[in-house]
C-alpha cells in the first residue's frame, strides 16, 4: 500500500449461502483508491456493487482477501462488531440515495449527531456543524428538520455529516439516483471540491450513467470482479449489460 | 445529545396522548391500592370510633359487625357488676335503606346509650352531638342531609343536630347515630298500616284454630302486642378499670354461658377476615392483573416507537453509535413514557379520588410502590423494543 493510498482491496471473495444455494457476489475483486481521489464504481443491479461497499464500510465480512483502509486491516482476527463501528465512525462518511437523515432531528443536529457519536460535544461540536453547512450552502436551514428540506437540501445535509469526523473515505451509494440531473450535477461538483479541498477519497457507487463525468477513476463491476475502465464509453457498456438498448440501436 | 428527548419533541401530541392512555391505567393501578386500603379503613373505623375495651356478643356469634348477634339489652347490669367493668353500655347496629325527595336513603344506623355516650360520635364536625333521648340524630356528612332537617324513620321524624366526617359501616354507608331507644323503636316498631295487617292476620287464624288448639290464646298474645321486644341489643360494651386484665373479666362474663367476649382487636380481626379478606384478594387480583396489563400495553407501545425507527437505528449503527446509544434511546424514553403517566395518575387520584362513592386511601408508601413498580414494568417492557433494535443490521441503512 503506497503513502497515498487510502482504500486498497485484496483478492476479496464473498459467498453468501452454503452448498448448492451458494452465490458468489465477489470473486478476487482488486481495487485500490488514493487520498482526495473521486472514483465511481459502476455496474448493473447483483453485479456485487453492494456486496463491494458495504465489505469496505465494515458491515459484511468477506470470505476471502483484504480491506486495507488507513492502512488497518479490517476484518483481522479479533475484530469485533463494536471494533467495526469504532473505525466506522472514525474513518468513514456515508451518503445514501434516500439521504437518510433522522427525521427527528434538525439539519444541524443530524450533523452533530455524528461528531457526539464520536465523543465531540458541546459549542465545539456545534461550530463544526455550523461551519459545514455553511460550506455546503445549508447554512441558513440549519434549524429545519429534515421534512422542511429540499432533495437537493438534504442531499448536502447527509454530505456535511458524512464530512464531520475529517474521515478519509466517504462512501456514497446511488448519491444522485433520487435527484434531477441539474441537481445531481451540483452534487458530483460538491463530492469533487470535498475530494480537492478535504483530501478525502469520495467512492461513488452507482449506475446513474449522467453523472459519470468529472471522476477521476471509474471502476466496473461485472460478475464479482472489478476492474478499472480503460477507454470505451462506460455508459454504453453499462447500458448493454442492464439490457437497456435494444439489438436495434445496436445493430444501427 | 439526547436522542429520546429530541424524538418525543418531534412526536410531542402523540406521546403526551399516549401517556395520557397509560396515566388512566395507572390511576386505576393506584385506585385499587387505596380503594383496599379504604376498605380496611371504613370496615374498622367504627370499631376503632367506639372504643370499647371488650364487646360482648349474642354467644356463638361473631357480631355485631360479622354476623347478628341479639342480647337482651338489661343484661348491661349484670355485667357492669363484674369486677374490673367500669362501664357496661348497650350498642345497636344496623343498615336501613329507606326514601328520601325519590332516591334511596341508605345509612347505618347506630343506637348507643347517650347517658354513657359510649359507641356514640367521637368527633363532631358541625353542629352538636345528641342532647335528648328522642327524635334527634348526628348523621355522617356523606348521607347529605341539612342541618336541622326531620328526616321521618317509621313512626317519628328525626332532627339532625350535628355532622360527623368520615363515619361508615363496613358496607361502606354512611353512619347515622341515634340514641338507643330511637334505634331500637326505627327497627322494631310496626307502622300503623303493619300493626292493622297483624290484628287482622291473628284475628283470621285464632277464629280458624281456636277449636283444635287450646294454647293458642297464649301465643295470640304475643301477636297482639303490637310492640313486642324492643329490648334487644346486638352488643354490650365494656369500658374496663385501669388496672383490668381483659382476659380475666372475659373470662368472668362468658362464665354465665349466653355470651361471647371480644376484645377490640379480635374484633377487628374478625371483620378483616371475613367479608373484608375477600374483597381484598379481589382487589389484589385486580392490581395484578393490571400491572401485567399496563406492562403488556407499555411493551407494545414501547415497540411500535421501536418500529417507527428502525431506519434511524441502522443509521446510528453504521455511523459508528454504540449499543449503548440505541439501547439508551429506547428505555430512556419508556421510562420517560412511564413517569409521564405516573405523574398523570397521581394528579389524576389527588384531585378525583375523594370524589369516589366509596373511600379511596392513598397513602405515600403505595405511590412510592406504583412508582417502583413503573420503573420496572417499563424496563421489562422495553426489552422487546430493544431485542428487535438490536437485530436491526447497519447494513439495513444502506440498502434499505
Amino acid at each position: 500500500m503506497t503513502d497515498s493510498e487510502v482504500v486498497r482491496i485484496e483478492n476479496l471473495s464473498k459467498v453468501y449461502g452454503k452448498g448448492h444455494t451458494a452465490v458468489t457476489a465477489l470473486r478476487g475483486a482488486q481495487l485500490a483508491v488514493d487520498r482526495g481521489e473521486l472514483v465511481a464504481v459502476l455496474g448493473p443491479s447483483g453485479s456485487g456493487k453492494t456486496t463491494l461497499l458495504t465489505a469496505i464500510a465494515g458491515i459484511v465480512e468477506p470470505s476471502a482477501g483484504r480491506v486495507v483502509i488507513s492502512g488497518t486491516v479490517l476484518y483481522d482476527d479479533g475484530w469485533r462488531i463494536r471494533d467495526l463501528r469504532r473505525f466506522r465512525r472514525e474513518h468513514l462518511g456515508f451518503i445514501f440515495q434516500s439521504h437518510n437523515l433522522v427525521s427527528f432531528l434538525t439539519a444541524l443536529e443530524n450533523v452533530v449527531l455524528a461528531l457526539d457519536i464520536n465523543g465531540v460535544r458541546g459549542p465545539r461540536a456545534a461550530a463544526i456543524g455550523r461551519e459545514l453547512l455553511d460550506y455546503l450552502d445549508v447554512g441558513e436551514r440549519a434549524q429545519h428538520l429534515p421534512e422542511q428540506l429540499s432533495g437537493g437540501e438534504q442531499q448536502r445535509v447527509a454530505i456535511a455529516r458524512a464530512l464531520a469526523n475529517s474521515p478519509a473515505v466517504i462512501l456514497a451509494d446511488e448519491p444522485t439516483a433520487a435527484l434531477d440531473t441539474e441537481r445531481g450535477k451540483s452534487v458530483m461538483a460538491l463530492f469533487r471540491r470535498v475530494a480537492r479541498e478535504k483530501g478525502s477519497a469520495v467512492l461513488c457507487v452507482t449506475h446513474d450513467h449522467r453523472m459519470t463525468e468529472g471522476f477521476d477513476r471509474i471502476f466496473r463491476v461485472k460478475d464479482g470482479q472489478v476492474s478499472s475502465v480503460l477507454g470505451g464509453d462506460p455508459q454504453v457498456e453499462d447500458a448493454r449489460e442492464e439490457g437497456r438498448i435494444s439489438a436495434a440501436d445496436r445493430s444501427t | 445529545m439526547n436522542l429520546a428527548i429530541r424524538d418525543i419533541k418531534y412526536s410531542l401530541g402523540r406521546f403526551l396522548l399516549t401517556s395520557v392512555g397509560v396515566g388512566l391505567l395507572l390511576t386505576i393501578v393506584l385506585s385499587m391500592s387505596g380503594i383496599y386500603r379504604g376498605l380496611i379503613t371504613e370496615a374498622l373505623v367504627l370499631i376503632r370510633g367506639v372504643k370499647a375495651d371488650l364487646w360482648v356478643v349474642q354467644r356463638d356469634t361473631r357480631g355485631p359487625f360479622a354476623e347478628p348477634s341479639r342480647l337482651p339489652e338489661d343484661v348491661r347490669y349484670r355485667i357492669a357488676i363484674v369486677p374490673g367493668v367500669a362501664e357496661a353500655s348497650p350498642f345497636v347496629l344496623y343498615t336501613i335503606q329507606r326514601e328520601r325527595q325519590g332516591k334511596a336513603l341508605r345509612m347505618t344506623v347506630v343506637g348507643y346509650d347517650v347517658a354513657t355516650g359510649a359507641g356514640g360520635p367521637s368527633r363532631i364536625l358541625v353542629g352538636r352531638g345528641l342532647g335528648q333521648k328522642h327524635f334527634e340524630m348526628v348523621a355522617d356528612e356523606k348521607l347529605g342531609l341539612a342541618l336541622g332537617e326531620r328526616i321521618p324513620l317509621g313512626l317519628h321524624e328525626y332532627t339532625v343536630v350535628g355532622f360527623t366526617r368520615g363515619m361508615v359501616g363496613s358496607g361502606g354507608d354512611p353512619v347515622g347515630f341515634f340514641s338507643l331507644a330511637d334505634a331500637q323503636e326505627i327497627q322494631f316498631v310496626k307502622d300503623n298500616w303493619a300493626v292493622r295487617n297483624a290484628r287482622e292476620r291473628a284475628r283470621a287464624a285464632y277464629e280458624r284454630a281456636l277449636p283444635t288448639q287450646p294454647t293458642l290464646p297464649q301465643t295470640l298474645a304475643r301477636e297482639f302486642a303490637d310492640n313486642p321486644d324492643l329490648h334487644q341489643v346486638n352488643a354490650i360494651l365494656v369500658q374496663l378499670d385501669p388496672l383490668a386484665d381483659p382476659a380475666r373479666v372475659a373470662a368472668a362474663i362468658e362464665r354465665w354461658g349466653h355470651f361471647t367476649v371480644f376484645t377490640s382487636a379480635q374484633e377487628s380481626d374478625l371483620m378483616l377476615m371475613g367479608n373484608v379478606d375477600r374483597a381484598r384478594r379481589q382487589l389484589g387480583l385486580f392490581r395484578g392483573l393490571l400491572v401485567i396489563i399496563a406492562t403488556v400495553i407499555i411493551a407494545l407501545i414501547v415497540y411500535t416507537m421501536t418500529l417507527d425507527k428502525l431506519k434511524a437505528i441502522a443509521l446510528l449503527k453504521l455511523i459508528g453509535a454504540p449499543n449503548r446509544a440505541v439501547v439508551g434511546l429506547i428505555l430512556q424514553q419508556s421510562l420517560a413514557l412511564g413517569l409521564i403517566a405516573y405523574a398523570i395518575a397521581v394528579t389524576l387520584g389527588e384531585l378525583t379520588f375523594d370524589k369516589w362513592p366509596r373511600l379511596v386511601l392513598v397513602e405515600a408508601q403505595d405511590r412510592l410502590l406504583l412508582l417502583a413498580v413503573v420503573v420496572v414494568v417499563c424496563a421489562l417492557a422495553s426489552v422487546l423494543g430493544v431485542r428487535r433494535a438490536l437485530r436491526v443490521e447497519a447494513g439495513a441503512a444502506l440498502t434499505g
